[in-house]
C-alpha cells in the first residue's frame, strides 16, 4: 500500500473543522455566561439621581461592560480547557502532529474570539430590549448602531482582540499546568499575591501596570500592535512548551 | 521492505524501563502478533511506533521516517487501542465522517456495512457505548482507515465470542482484499494464530522471538514420561518448561532439535512425545521461572 503525503496546512483545516464540531460545547457555555452577565447588567452599570422639589430625576448607565468582561473570562477558560488531556488526545485518534495540533486549536481560538466578541457586543441590544419592556418606568436614551458605524465596527474589533488575548493567555496557562500541576496553584497564588502585593504597598503595581498597558491604550493602531504581538508571544510559547510533549492515555 | 526498524530501543518511566533495548524489522504487508504478558512493553513499542511518545534512547524508523510529531507517519498509522477516547460532543456516525476526511484511503462503504453489522445506532455517543461496543466501533475504525501499518492494540478487550470471530474474519478479508502492514496485539493467541504470518514474542522490554508462525509450532516439543528417563533425555537441552504431574512423571518442554533417530528411539525408550501449541510455548517462554505458578507453591 502506498503511502499518502499529507499537508500541514490541509491537516489544520481538517482539525479545525472537526474542532468547531468536537467542541460545540464551549458554544453553549458561551450562552449561558453571557446570559448571566446579561442579567448582572439589568441594575445598570452606574448611575445617579438629583431631585429638587417634586421632581427626582435618576439616571442609570446600561452597557455591555460586563458581558464583555464575561466573555474575556470565558476565552480564558476555553483556551485552559482545550489544553487539557481530554481534549488534547482527541486530536491524536486522527491525523496529527503537535504542530498542526497547536496551530488549529489557535485558529479555534481565534473563530471562537470572533463570535464571542460579535455577540457581547450584540447584546447591548437585548439589554436594551429587556430594560425597554420591563424597567418601563425608564425613558430609554439611546444611540443606535447607524448612529456611529464606525465606533460599534470598532467596539466589536476590539472586543475580538481582548478577547483573542485572553485565549491567548489562557492557552499558556492551561500548557504550563499541562506541563506540571506546579502551576495550578503557582500562577493563581502569584497573581493575587501581586494584587495583595500591590493593595498593601498602596501604589501603582506590576499587574495594574500591565492592565494598564493593555486597556488604556488610545490609539487603535498601536492598540492592534501590543494585541497581536502579545498574543503571538504566548501562543509561541505554548507551542515551544508542548511540542515536544508525549501522548499518555 | 521494512516498515518499522528499531534498533536498541529503550523506553524508561521513571526508572522503569518499558523497553530496553528492543530491535526488530517488521517487514511490509505482514500480520505480526505481538506477544507478551502484561507489563512486557507492548503498548509502549506501540505507542512509540504511533508517534505519541519518544523513545529515551535507541533508534525507530517508520517508513524510514522517525514517527514523533511526523505528519506523514501519522497519516499512514492508525493506532487502534481500548483506552481511546474519542469525543463526546459527536454522535457515531459524525466520528466516521471526521475519520473519512482525515484518513485519505477511507473506505465509507465497508465503514458502513460494518456499523450496520454489527447494529450500532448512528445517534449513540462513544461513551455511552459498553465495552464491547467501543472495541467493535474502534475496529471499524482501524479497518476502514485502509492505512499502510494499521496497529491493533488489544482489540477484542470485552467483545464476546461471537464478534470476536467476525473481527478476526474481517480483518482477514480485507486484509486479503487490500494487504498491508498490520500488527495485533493480544491475549488470545490461540484465537488469532490462524491470522498471523508472523509472530513477536516480547519479555522485560526486549524481543525473544521472531519468526513466522508456522515455525514457531516446530520450534519446541513436549517430553512426557517417566522422570529419569525424561532427565536423561533432557540433560543437554534446552529446558524451556518442567512440570511434575503425578509420582513419577514429569512433562518437559524443550528446543526442537531432535534428529529423527533420536525422535524413534526416544520413543522406544516410552517417551510421549507431542508438539507444544503456540500460545501455550508463549506462555512458558514468558514466564518468570521454569515452573511456572506452582514454584509458588513449591516451597521445596
Amino acid at each position: 500500500m502506498s503511502l499518502t503525503k499529507v499537508s500541514l496546512i490541509d491537516i489544520v483545516k481538517k482539525q479545525y473543522v472537526y474542532k468547531l464540531k468536537a467542541y460545540s460545547q464551549v458554544f453553549i457555555s458561551l450562552i449561558f455566561i453571557q446570559l448571566l452577565a446579561v442579567f448582572f447588567s439589568l441594575n445598570g452599570v452606574g448611575g445617579g439621581g438629583i431631585s429638587s422639589g417634586s421632581i427626582q430625576i435618576n439616571v442609570s448607565y446600561f452597557s455591555a461592560d460586563f458581558v464583555v468582561a464575561f466573555t474575556m473570562l470565558w476565552g480564558f477558560i476555553t483556551a485552559i480547557v482545550i489544553t487539557t488531556k481530554t481534549y488534547r488526545i482527541d486530536d491524536f485518534i486522527f491525523v496529527t502532529n503537535r504542530a498542526s495540533s497547536n496551530l488549529s486549536n489557535m485558529v479555534f481560538l481565534l473563530i471562537a474570539s470572533v463570535i464571542g466578541g460579535i455577540t457581547a457586543m450584540l447584546s447591548t441590544n437585548l439589554i436594551k430590549v429587556i430594560v425597554y419592556y420591563f424597567k418601563s418606568d425608564f425613558a430609554l436614551k439611546s444611540t443606535t448602531v447607524m448612529d456611529m458605524p464606525m465606533e460599534f465596527l470598532i467596539g466589536i474589533f476590539s472586543t475580538i482582540l481582548y478577547v483573542f488575548l485572553f485565549c491567548a493567555l489562557g492557552y499558556l496557562v492551561g500548557t504550563l499546568v499541562q506541563i506540571s500541576k506546579v502551576f495550578a496553584v503557582l500562577l493563581p497564588a502569584a497573581f493575587l499575591g501581586g494584587l495583595i502585593f500591590d493593595g498593601l504597598s498602596g501604589k501603582t503595581g506590576v499587574i495594574a501596570k500591565v492592565l494598564g498597558f493593555y486597556f488604556t491604550e488610545s490609539s487603535l493602531a498601536l492598540f492592534i500592535v501590543k494585541i497581536i504581538m502579545t498574543a503571538g508571544l504566548l501562543f509561541i510559547g505554548a507551542f515551544a512548551l508542548s511540542n515536544r510533549r508525549e501522548v499518555r492515555t | 521492505m521494512s516498515v518499522i526498524e528499531c534498533q536498541g530501543l529503550t523506553k524508561a518511566y521513571g526508572g522503569v524501563k518499558a523497553l530496553n533495548n528492543f530491535s526488530c524489522n517488521i517487514e511490509e504487508n505482514k500480520i505480526t502478533g505481538l506477544i507478551g504478558r502484561n507489563g512486557a512493553g507492548k503498548t509502549t513499542l506501540l505507542k512509540i511506533i504511533a508517534g505519541f511518545m519518544k523513545e529515551t534512547s535507541g533508534d525507530l524508523k517508520v517508513f524510514s521516517e522517525s514517527p514523533f510529531n511526523n505528519l506523514t507517519v501519522s497519516a499512514n498509522v492508525v493506532f487502534i487501542h481500548d483506552q481511546m477516547d474519542l469525543p463526546t460532543a459527536l454522535n457515531l456516525k459524525e466520528l466516521l465522517e471526521v475519520a473519512a476526511s482525515f484518513y485519505q484511503n477511507w473506505d465509507r462503504e465497508l465503514a458502513n456495512r460494518l456499523f450496520d453489522y454489527f447494529s450500532l445506532s448512528p445517534l449513540q455517543h462513544y461513551e455511552g457505548l459498553s465495552k464491547g461496543m467501543k472495541s467493535t466501533f474502534n475496529m471499524i475504525l482501524g479497518l476502514a482507515a485502509r492505512v499502510p501499518l494499521t496497529l491493533f492494540d488489544e482489540p477484542t478487550s470485552g467483545m464476546d465470542a461471537a464478534v470476536r470471530q467476525d473481527f478476526y474474519r474481517a480483518l482477514l478479508k480485507d486484509y486479503l482484499a487490500h494487504p498491508r502492514t498490520i500488527i495485533i496485539s493480544s491475549h488470545h493467541l490461540n484465537e488469532i494464530e490462524d491470522l498471523l504470518e508472523d509472530i513477536l514474542l516480547m519479555k522485560d522490554g526486549k524481543e525473544l522471538l521472531h519468526m513466522p508462525i508456522a515455525d514457531l509450532k516446530e520450534w519446541a516439543i513436549g517430553l512426557q514420561g517417566k522422570t529419569a528417563i525424561v532427565d536423561e533425555w533432557t540433560q543437554n537441552k534446552e529446558l524451556i518448561f518442567t512440570k511434575n504431574i503425578g509420582p513419577d512423571q514429569s512433562y518437559v518442554v524443550v528446543r526442537n532439535n531432535f534428529s529423527e533417530t533420536e525422535w524413534q528411539s526416544a520413543r522406544i525408550a516410552g517417551i510421549d512425545l507431542t508438539p507444544v501449541s503456540s500460545s501455550d510455548l508463549c506462555v512458558y517462554l514468558t514466564s518468570k521461572t521454569k515452573g511456572g505458578i506452582d514454584d509458588v507453591f513449591n516451597k521445596g
